[in-house]
């Protein structure tokens, strides 16, 4: 499934890619599909508010977190792989904020038992080589009767095409999605509730767009030989997702669990 | 007027059988817009305004307010639409003005809104230089720093001090100055492109497709070597060009697609004008219910041409009414086409998204620039706008050059007698600028009699 690349690695590779600027240009500095209003959204349906204490799992360079803390007045530790995204999140908070940042593994999250009301984690969880594991760490770290808040990518892997399930595509959370239906399976493995899935197939279908546009203008500018035609391969894929989107196959969801 | 977002809308209108002003409804009817009046002698009367409700909904999210002009020609005294000068109802400035510098025309073209021809006008007209400079005078009187002016006809490349009216112009410092013509005298005149070039003249060229059976029914003769021929000469002198296509169903919706097509690749030309044929002057049988709208438009160039544009990579122009004009820009490399408005949340710059703040004030102004009716591909202007919108929104720099060399691509949908909307000619920013110094907004010039009765006035004063 990971296509040649260890687990670790890809982890990384993963952690590495969403600092790039280039690829934040390419999904125009959102990071996910809705933005902040799916964000927000997903608070809303786990009952994030003032007083909560939320953890963000994978929470790249912070917005997420200082977002909920800023907007809905709860208390967020946010935590990723990525060490330049934790410098960046450190560096966007601002004093008064209730907000901290740690390097940490979502496998082996560095947080002690029943410390959250909420574990959100927003396109992430489709790339976790062990889901069952960095769910099962979700679930430890935060209370009973506490919510765990998923968004993600959406898949019917059986219907994909190939060059959607290679390790490439990945890291742009297809090649390991799940249904909405089989992540809500695997945290009730878990112990979990389930409480609420909503999909939001049309913010992927809007940022899938994006991410084709712009990766063949990227190409009208790319040097001519390996640099353009790799371009020119990954704006090919992107097609190939916004027509998996439009038959159903991929899609886009927000999942909460009660622990 | 308040603003309408809900259908049914009141309206007026008139009738265009005996031009009688009257209470008019947009009423939505299968799916479509439909404007509805009754004229007491001629009964109801009917016309498509719009060719699909749901896209008329979300078009009115563009409504923004209009900006004043300096000056008000006229008094409101008989109401909308016949006061035109413009009078203190009126809800915007005028963005691009027209002067239409003579009648007399090389072609007689079956379809001609302006009535124009090689000699059969018995009032027709041609201006002098002094009275062009005067109007021109007028429209700067009016804007104070004007966008845009389009020296039209008639054929105005055959008014022999064409080229003294096109410099008065640029002398007002007018940044865009655009030559409205059919391209005869490009073509056989060596010398006019380069003297429009010495200019900075901008060539708006009617251009219709490539079918004989189109050139026949819209300007009654094969053009397509004219065409050809003057836009290498553009070319060969740096003359930048905008297609203007006069679309009418059942005879060149085919072909929208070539069209834009035949423009990407040819270096001269930086945009095309879809008009729908106006059903005024002179034009072919026509049904009212079955006419083209921007809608019909776009969905027909979308369906030719899926692999460049689909329809919502088109916005609604938000200076004039929404309806009237949806535009859009794509960046060409010859090999690929990408529409701008994929790139860029434009919802989000030109504010249409409540609360939320227009994140950058200067990149929101170059794209309201942009999409407005002063505007035209290629020009210095909108290359300066584009590249401020492409590095305003982080485009990076190698493309912020390629975005500067943006193709536009427009739909336009001029009214007349039939589809005459008061609530959209109130925010008409296309106008017609006549020799007493009026400005008389584009599609009350034509559908409303001051077409007519200029041209009487002028042809009474030539033989008086």
């Amino acid at each position: 499934m990971t296509g040649g690349l260890a687990d670790d690695d890809l982890k990384a590779c993963c952690a590495q890619l969403y600092e790039s600027d280039a690829v934040r240009w390419l999904l125009d500095g959102e990071l996910h599909p809705g933005g902040e209003r799916l964000s927000l959204r997903l608070a809303e349906l786990a009952g994030v508010g003032p007083g909560r204490r939320v953890v963000d799992v994978a929470c790249g360079s912070g917005d997420t977190a200082l977002l909920l803390a800023r907007e809905l007045g709860c208390e967020a530790v946010g935590v990723d792989l990525g060490a330049g995204a934790i410098a960046q999140a450190r560096h966007a908070a601002r004093p008064g904020d209730r907000v901290s940042f740690l390097v940490g593994d979502a496998e082996t999250l560095p947080l002690p038992d029943a410390s959250f009301d909420v574990a959100l984690s927003e396109c992430s969880l489709c790339m976790f080589p062990d889901k069952p594991r960095a769910i099962a760490e979700m679930a430890r770290v935060v209370r009973a009767g506490g919510t765990i808040a998923i968004a993600d990518v959406t898949a019917d892997l059986d219907a994909l095409p190939a060059a959607l399930r290679t390790a490439a595509a990945q890291v742009a959370c297809v090649a390991d999605a799940r249904s909405a239906d089989e992540y809500v399976a695997l945290l009730r493995d878990a112990g979990c509730e389930p409480l609420a899935i909503e999909p939001h197939d049309a913010d992927l279908r809007a940022m899938a767009d994006r991410v084709e546009a712009r990766l063949r203008v990227a190409r009208m500018v790319a040097a001519p030989g390996e640099q353009r035609e790799r371009v020119r391969e990954a704006a090919a894929l992107a097609r190939m997702a916004i027509e998996a989107i439009a038959r159903g196959s991929l899609g886009y969801a927000l999942m909460t669990v009660r622990v | 007027m308040p603003p309408r977002d809900t259908l049914p809308a009141a309206t007026r209108s008139i009738c265009p059988h005996c031009g009688a002003g009257l209470d008019a409804e947009l009423i939505e009817r299968d799916g479509r817009v439909i404007l509805r009046r009754e004229c007491p002698e001629h009964g109801v009367i009917e016309a498509l305004a719009y060719g699909d409700s749901g896209r008329w909904r979300d078009a009115q999210r563009y409504d923004r307010p209009g900006a004043a002009p300096l000056l008000r020609q006229t008094a409101t005294d008989r109401g909308c639409p016949h006061d035109c000068g413009i009078c203190p109802e009126h809800a915007q400035h005028t963005c691009l003005g027209i002067i239409e510098v003579n009648t007399g025309c090389n072609l007689d073209c079956p379809v001609c809104f302006a009535d124009s021809g090689t000699g059969h006008q018995p009032d027709g007209y041609s201006l002098s230089l002094a009275q062009v400079e005067s109007m021109l005078d007028s429209f700067v009187a009016a804007e104070g720093a004007p966008e845009a002016v389009q020296l039209s006809g008639g054929e105005p490349s055959i008014h022999p001090e064409i080229l003294d009216m096109l410099a008065a112009a640029t002398a007002r410092e007018i940044p865009l100055v655009m030559l409205n013509t059919n391209g005869i005298r490009l073509a056989r005149d060596a010398r006019f492109a380069p003297a429009l070039a010495a200019l900075g003249i901008h060539v708006y060229l009617q251009f219709d497709g490539f079918d004989d059976a189109t050139h026949l029914a819209i300007r009654g003769r094969r053009l397509q070597e004219i065409k050809q021929a003057a836009l290498d000469r553009c070319a060969a002198a740096g003359v930048g060009v905008s297609l203007a296509a006069a679309v009418e169903r059942g005879i060149n919706e085919h072909e929208l697609g070539a069209i834009v097509r035949f423009g990407v690749e040819h270096p001269a030309v930086n945009g095309v004008f879809f008009q729908p044929v106006t059903h005024t002057g002179r034009h072919p049988a026509f049904d009212p219910l079955d006419r083209l709208t921007n809608v019909e438009v776009i969905r027909g160039l979308c369906a030719q041409l899926p692999e460049w544009f689909r329809e919502d990579d088109f916005v609604a122009v938000p200076c004039c009414s929404p309806t009237c004009r949806s535009a859009t820009y794509a960046l060409y490399d010859g090999e690929d086409l990408v529409p701008l408005p994929r790139l860029v949340d434009i919802d989000r710059y030109l504010g249409f998204v409540t609360n939320r703040a227009v994140p950058d004030v200067e990149v929101a102004s170059a794209l309201a620039g942009l999409f407005s009716a002063s505007a035209a591909g290629g020009t210095e202007r909108t290359g300066d706008r584009l590249e401020c919108v492409a590095c305003g929104v982080g485009l990076p720099e190698q493309l912020q050059r390629i975005a500067a060399r943006g193709f536009m691509v427009v739909a336009q949908d001029f009214q007349d007698e039939w589809t005459l909307d008061v609530g959209k000619l109130r925010k008409c920013c296309v106008g017609e600028i006549v020799p007493d110094g009026r400005i008389i907004p584009f599609c009350a010039y034509n559908a409303a009699g001051y077409r007519t009765q200029v041209r009487a006035d002028l042809a009474a004063r030539a033989s008086a």
